[in-house]
């Protein structure tokens, strides 16, 4: 037959009574980030030579370079914030904020839907006779 | 008698991820379990053929978001020793250090998870809020609460400094202290050595019978545990796998609990033991492409992970396979199914800590 009386959160109870709580009230209280965290890719436009090798070295195949159009873009929400392109970049182009991404409701995609990272991103959008119907 | 089929999952109050298993009852009882598994693949294995071998360890790291350090770690085990490249003795340290603390925190994880399956939610908000500690301790160290992307082949991508490393061992001693009050409530309340005591009993013959791995087979009183093989720096340490006897659910919380104290101590015996000071090396960049294949074995919080890598001399793999734990503690699970009540089956398939993120990738 157990206790009754056997009462082990009791203790616990009591000191949460007179103790703060365990949370925040989150939009009005923000903790700031930790120096390092991993948060969005910054891009300078004045440094980058355009090389690639971020596009080519990025697992999720995120960024988008064009050489000749020169045109860098990141798509935020296919980033899986790893870091790999701020450690490849040789000009020091990219960096890491310690401020993570807000939420984006669309995806940036291109304009037929595709995302960057396939090839058609830059190609002109086909003639409406091309678009096959339904 | 009547015959009866229950689908259990994907979508249930007690999984919190998709598993299906289809019960077959006998009025109340179990008689026999169809386990279903395909609701999460993802085709990370896959990915390797796109991926170049020395990013793969990012995607690896998301098979799962609980044991991603481990998981990142074992990939990059694997490939050095394909390359025939010493980590640094830090950087060694340093991934046992993570790897210890992850431990805590997937712990801690599963037992709030448990003891909300049970019915005991105040406990699972305080188990939750420790682990908010741990997940501190990872941002400010590693950069991420749960994908860390510390790992890389040779070594790791930054070091914690001395003083920090104390820092964090105070406030891990801090946490297994103000645990052991929450490790009482999981000790002593009868409501809950009635709900999990003496219910799926899993017997140490039936535990080598089927292969059970990690805190499944230690609370059947195996004494196994990958950690053992003294891989991966776990030979300079002193540490004694924990293991219980009574091999019920309760037994399973019992280890996963002790083995929180465990860690700490391992995390303590290593900030002892590693080499101090700053600007130490960290990394040793391997040249080349891979070639060879290996088998890695690690202890992940959920057990024995098997990881085979297959590298041909290009910059893509051409094979990365991982065995997860859950994949090897199914069997166990269906073992202990059968034959049970129905009101005992979410409490069970819990007591396995079930990742099908990992099992399916």
């Amino acid at each position: 037959m157990p206790n009754p009386l056997h009462l082990p959160m009791v203790p616990r109870a009591l000191r949460n009574l007179v103790s703060k709580p365990a949370t925040r009230r989150y939009p009005y209280e923000i903790r700031p980030r930790f120096a390092g965290a991993r948060g969005t890719i910054e891009f300078d436009v004045e440094t980058c030579n355009y090389c690639m090798l971020c596009a080519r070295r990025c697992p999720a195949a995120a960024i988008t370079v064009s050489r000749e159009e020169r045109i860098w873009a990141i798509e935020q929400l296919t980033c899986i914030g790893c870091g790999v392109c701020v450690d490849v970049c040789a000009k020091n182009s990219l960096s890491m904020s310690v401020n993570s991404r807000a939420v984006h409701l669309r995806s940036e995609v291109g304009p037929q839907g595709q995302r960057p990272g396939h090839e058609e991103w830059h190609k002109p959008a086909p003639a409406a006779a091309d678009v096959p119907v339904g | 008698m009547r015959r009866t089929t229950i689908p259990f999952g994907p979508q249930h109050p007690v999984l919190p991820e998709p598993l299906v298993l289809d019960l077959i009852l006998m009025d109340e009882k179990v008689v026999d379990a169809v386990p279903t598994i395909g609701y999460i693949h993802r085709g990370l294995e896959m990915m390797v053929e796109r991926v170049e071998y020395t990013e793969m360890g990012f995607v690896v790291e998301r098979i799962c978001g609980i044991c991603s350090f481990m998981h990142g770690m074992g990939y990059c085990v694997s490939l050095e020793s394909i390359m025939n490249v010493e980590v640094p003795e830090r950087a060694a340290w340093l991934r046992l250090i993570w790897a210890e603390i992850s431990r805590i925190q997937s712990h801690l994880l599963w037992l709030g998870l448990g003891a909300d399956a049970f019915g005991f939610e105040n406990l699972f908000m305080h188990c939750w809020r420790m682990r908010e500690q741990i997940l501190d301790i990872f941002e400010k160290t590693t950069g991420g609460r749960i994908i860390h992307s510390v790992n890389r082949i040779g070594g790791v991508k930054r070091d914690i400094s001395d003083s920090e490393l104390d820092a964090i061992l105070v406030q891990l001693q801090t946490l297994g202290a103000a645990f052991k009050e929450t490790a009482r409530v999981f000790g002593t309340d009868p409501s809950i050595a009635h709900r999990l005591g003496g219910v799926g009993i899993l017997s140490k013959v039936d535990a080598l019978a089927v292969d059970a791995v990690g805190p499944m087979a230690r609370a059947s009183g195996l004494r196994t545990d990958t950690r053992l093989i003294g891989a991966n720096y776990y030979d300079r340490i002193e540490f004694e796998p924990v293991v219980e006897t009574a091999g019920d659910c309760l037994a399973r919380v019992v280890v996963r609990m002790r083995e929180i104290d465990a860690s700490i101590d391992i995390v303590r015996q290593a900030i002892d033991k590693m080499p101090k000071g700053e600007g130490l090396p960290l990394e040793n960049r391997p040249r080349g492409n891979p070639l060879g294949e290996v088998f890695t074995r690690l202890e992940q919080p959920r057990g024995e992970v098997l990881y085979y890598v297959k590298a041909n001399g290009t910059k893509n793999l051409e094979r990365f396979r991982a065995r997860t734990p859950t994949f090897a503690n199914i069997p166990a699970m269906i073992k202990l199914v059968k034959g049970c009540d129905l009101a005992d089956v979410p409490n069970i398939i819990l007591t396995i800590d079930p990742c099908i993120s990992c099992t399916e990738r």
